[in-house]
């Protein structure tokens, strides 16, 4: 069977605030549907299994793993990529802190770590620096070393 | 086996859910959070040609209190777990576990029926439930069982659980004074780690002094299922918890595991630290009823 002949169903739900309707199969992983038919490229696969975070969303006000979540399951949810994060085109405070800190080299993980950090700060605006290395601990960066990611999100906790 | 040519049944009760598990349990594979269920999926360890999503049946997600009976519906999440109020103040052992399983975003879809029906030997909330004594609810669409969880788990990822059943709910006796229970983890980082042997204890203390009139001690990855340590359980009740005392009954541990090596430690290292774990979950008990005595 090619993929063409494969079976592909109705899917819909709300992506970074607007509607979207798409032709998928079943048993897709919402990353393949985000990157491959909506064109959302925030989302990485890197390991495809779990393991480093790159591919971070969040489902319903919650981060997950787009590699780990199908779109069936996905199905009527709220869906937030790091696009989702941007006000009128422009960065939003927590994306401006990881500029300003140095906290994006090679900058292929940096979406799955804004979304692991809009998470917390949604929920705990002023966190630790224990609270903030619990929150990450699903998200890998080989390039940072982490420091420069934590004062970033401490930043934006103090809103500068 | 591609993901393009799975289907995905999305039922919108568990009466749905069980129907179509009894129409075609021969070809059709439940999942849950999916954390492991997708990863099996891509590594080709799993096939089938359907699956059966619960993700999305609410009705099996809660956590309540009925008297002194603490009711856990199988699709609750460990994220559910952890913040749960109810558990707060009555099984902070069960939420310490599940906040070692996993990442945050692994612990927004995993859910404990899961974790229990994948039955890994390294499984974080099969210990802490084996020492609680909890009974596992398994429901087909012609009749409910209820399987004390020691039964359930027979042997290497082997359950007793048949193709036309899920697990709907576990249950279990709130931990309060004089119970109290703990759970420790050893593995090779600090964060988002697999077991490679963890250990739960549940214990009842008498009234005076540290001495223990019932206790149940559990540990996880260090055999082909969790097991009860039942030898070093004989040895600590009625028995005063002295240093000596609680160090022999954690040699007795050792001796009760049957390890194995593999890509996380050797056969010799996992018997060497079973002591340690069990004596410093020991240790962290006595602590706890200190607190308990502090005006």
């Amino acid at each position: 069977m090619n993929e063409l002949a494969g079976m592909k169903r109705q899917f819909s739900f709300r992506l970074n605030g607007r509607q979207v309707s798409v032709s998928a199969p079943p048993a897709h992983t919402l990353l393949e549907v985000l990157r491959e038919r909506l064109d959302v490229t925030g989302p990485k696969e890197d390991c495809g299994k779990g393991e480093c975070g790159a591919c971070t969303v969040l489902m319903n006000g919650k981060p997950v793993l787009s590699c780990l979540v199908l779109i069936s399951q996905a199905n009527g949810a709220e869906i937030i990529t790091s696009e989702g994060f941007m006000k009128d085109g422009l960065l939003d405070y927590v994306q401006k802190a990881f500029v300003d800190n140095g906290a994006v080299q090679c900058g292929h993980c940096i979406p799955g770590f804004i979304v692991s950090a809009e998470a917390l700060l949604s929920r705990n605006p002023n966190p630790s620096v224990p609270e903030i290395k619990i929150a990450l601990a699903g998200n890998l960066c080989r390039c940072t070393g982490y420091a420069s990611i934590i004062r970033a999100i401490q930043q934006a906790a103090r809103k500068e | 086996m591609r993901l393009s040519d799975i289907d995905v049944v999305s039922p919108a009760s568990l009466n749905e859910a069980l129907s179509v598990l009894h129409d075609r349990s021969d070809r059709i594979k439940p999942i849950a959070g999916s954390t492991d269920t997708i990863i099996q999926l891509k590594e080709g360890l799993l096939q089938t040609k359907e699956l059966l999503d619960l993700s999305n049946l609410l009705e099996l997600r809660y956590i309540r209190r009925e008297g002194s009976t603490l009711r856990v519906g199988a699709l609750s999440t460990y994220s559910d777990i952890i913040e749960s109020s109810v558990l707060s103040s009555s099984c902070r052992m069960l939420m310490d576990a599940c906040r070692t399983i996993g990442t945050p975003q692994i612990q927004t879809r995993a859910t404990i029926g899961g974790n229990l029906a994948n039955a890994s030997p390294a499984g974080d909330s099969i210990p802490p439930l084996y020492v609680l004594d909890a009974t596992m609810k398994v429901q087909s669409r012609e009749r409910t069982r209820q399987i004390p969880i020691e039964k359930f788990f027979i042997d290497y990822r082997k359950v007793d659980l048949k193709p036309d059943e899920l697990i709907t709910e576990i249950s279990f006796e709130a931990v309060e004074k004089p119970c109290d229970a703990t759970f420790l983890k050893l593995g090779l980082r600090e964060a988002h780690f697999i077991s490679l042997a963890n250990v739960a204890v549940w214990v009842r203390w008498e009234p005076e002094g540290p001495t223990l009139s019932a206790v149940r001690v559990a540990m996880g990855a260090v055999a082909p299922v969790v097991i009860r340590v039942r030898k070093s359980e004989d040895f600590l009740r009625n028995r005063a918890l002295t240093e000596d005392a609680i160090w022999h009954a954690s040699q007795i541990a050792a001796g009760e595991s049957s390890p194995i090596s593999d890509v996380r430690a050797s056969i010799e290292y996992r018997r060497a630290v079973i002591p340690s774990l069990l004596y410093k979950a020991l240790h962290a008990l006595i602590e706890s009823r200190r607190a308990w005595e502090k005006p």
